[in-house]
């Protein structure tokens, strides 16, 4: 049976560089895969899940199981990461050309790559129960790296409705996907 | 008339999913220091985009892998700062670079030795154990220092672990019959400490000698190949460590 993977962070922790090398082989492919979504760019990609990666690897001992899981961690991480270079690579793109990005597929994209595990599928069945908005702008915000004004104006909403549904969808998929702790 | 700011509670959702920014994302934080409540949905929130995350896993490139694991090997938390300088070695010249600069040289050296070196994978890995275990002691130091025949060496040690790293640049070459032979020199005599790998083009090394001990001192002789019980020439280096 595979080891706890706030135990293997443990051990990374205390300088294990073999527990590193299990670690990477679990959580690589989301770290990668999440970049992938948001960066729609492999290459850019691998650039951020590096530096994520390696981030883990350092900041090892700062993690907290008390506040929450390991990929919990990662996760928040990873995105923070992807999201800041779309942004910043918006704001070249904003101030070079002035040009709209590519309109997000949002849905459509996560159910077509969506399919081999139960997981995913479960993820795909959960974001079906949201309302079309709420699962828009859950999924604008965190597979596009949308900020929530951005979303509103793509979705034509006003802000304040677009907070709520942001809310209102991620309590859905919680109780869906049972992550209440 | 400017619209009406979303209540902050409302903005758990958005605050999880990193959608606020600067000066939304601050006052957020400030309203979520002094709410339980909210801190306790966006823990959970966060379990659940981590989820999501999940739904997006893909196979990296196997060269992530590889460059992500010599990071983590090479270039691990850094020691503390080097020792004062000690006056009376004048041949000896501690490095005035920052660590950093010389552990990532030392890095590049370590990458560069093990991709031409064509040793064993489970060999260079214990050996690249080693150095790292070196560069991460707490009582690692770094020093360098010239070669009577040519040549720049470079020793990081830690006595802690009776272990140091010595790698070198710019050595003279030597006929195949000769090689480069290191030795640790205490109170009991010399102890082979390692040869040199060849040809010596630029960078040399890095070889990791254990054995150490306080007042130990560090030789470099050439000696016939295959190397010599005991130094059968003139020590081009002879530092004390």
């Amino acid at each position: 049976m595979a080891p706890d993977l706030a135990a293997l962070l443990g051990q990374v922790a205390n300088g294990d560089d073999d527990a590193f090398g299990a670690l990477y082989d679990r959580i690589a492919p989301t770290v990668f895969g999440l970049a992938c979504r948001v960066l729609r760019d492999p290459g850019q990609a691998e650039e951020v899940a590096q530096d994520v990666l390696t981030e883990i690897w350092r900041t090892a001992a700062r993690f907290d199981p008390g506040r929450g899981s390991v990929m919990a961690w990662v996760t928040t991480i990873a995105h923070r990461r992807a999201v800041d270079r779309v942004r910043a690579e918006q704001r070249m793109l904003d101030r070079q050309q002035r040009a709209a990005r590519p309109a997000a597929t949002g849905y459509d994209e996560v159910a077509e790559t969506v399919q081999a595990s139960l997981d995913r599928e479960r993820v795909r069945r959960c974001l079906g129960s949201l309302t079309a908005l709420q699962r828009q702008a859950v999924t604008l915000a965190y597979y596009d790296g949308c900020t929530y004004r951005q979303a509103a104006a793509r979705l034509g909403v006003p802000d304040g409705t677009l907070s709520t549904r942001m809310r209102d969808g991620l309590i859905r998929l919680r109780d869906c996907l049972e992550t209440r702790r | 008339m400017k619209p009406a700011r979303p209540h902050p509670h409302t903005l758990t959702g958005a605050y999880a999913l990193n959608a606020l920014t600067g000066a939304q994302a601050a006052r957020f934080e400030r309203h979520l220091a002094r709410c339980p409540a909210c801190a306790q949905e966006i823990s959970e929130f966060t379990e659940t985009t981590a989820r999501l995350a999940a739904a997006a896993a893909a196979q990296p490139p196997a060269a992530l892998r590889r460059r992500v694991l010599a990071t983590a090997t090479h270039a691990r938390r850094l020691p503390p700062a080097l020792r004062e300088p000690v006056a009376d070695f004048p041949r000896r010249r501690w490095l005035a670079l920052p660590a950093a600069a010389v552990l990532l040289a030392l890095a590049a050296t370590v990458a560069v030795a093990t991709r031409l070196g064509g040793d064993p994978a489970a060999r260079s890995q214990a050996r690249d154990s080693q150095i790292a275990a070196v560069l991460t002691a707490p009582d690692a130091t770094m020093l360098d220092t010239s070669i009577a025949t040519g040549g720049t060496a470079t020793v990081v040690m830690s006595l802690r672990r009776h272990t140091l790293v010595f790698a070198a640049t710019g050595l003279v070459s030597l006929p195949t019959a000769r090689c480069y032979e290191l030795w640790l020199i205490g109170p009991r005599g010399d102890t082979p400490a390692g040869m040199l790998p060849g040809p010596q083009h630029g960078p040399t090394g890095p070889v990791t000698s254990t054995g150490l001990r306080s007042g130990s001192r560090l030789g470099l002789s050439v000696e016939p190949a295959g190397g010599s019980p005991h130094p059968t020439t003139t020590m081009i280096l002879n530092l004390a460590l």
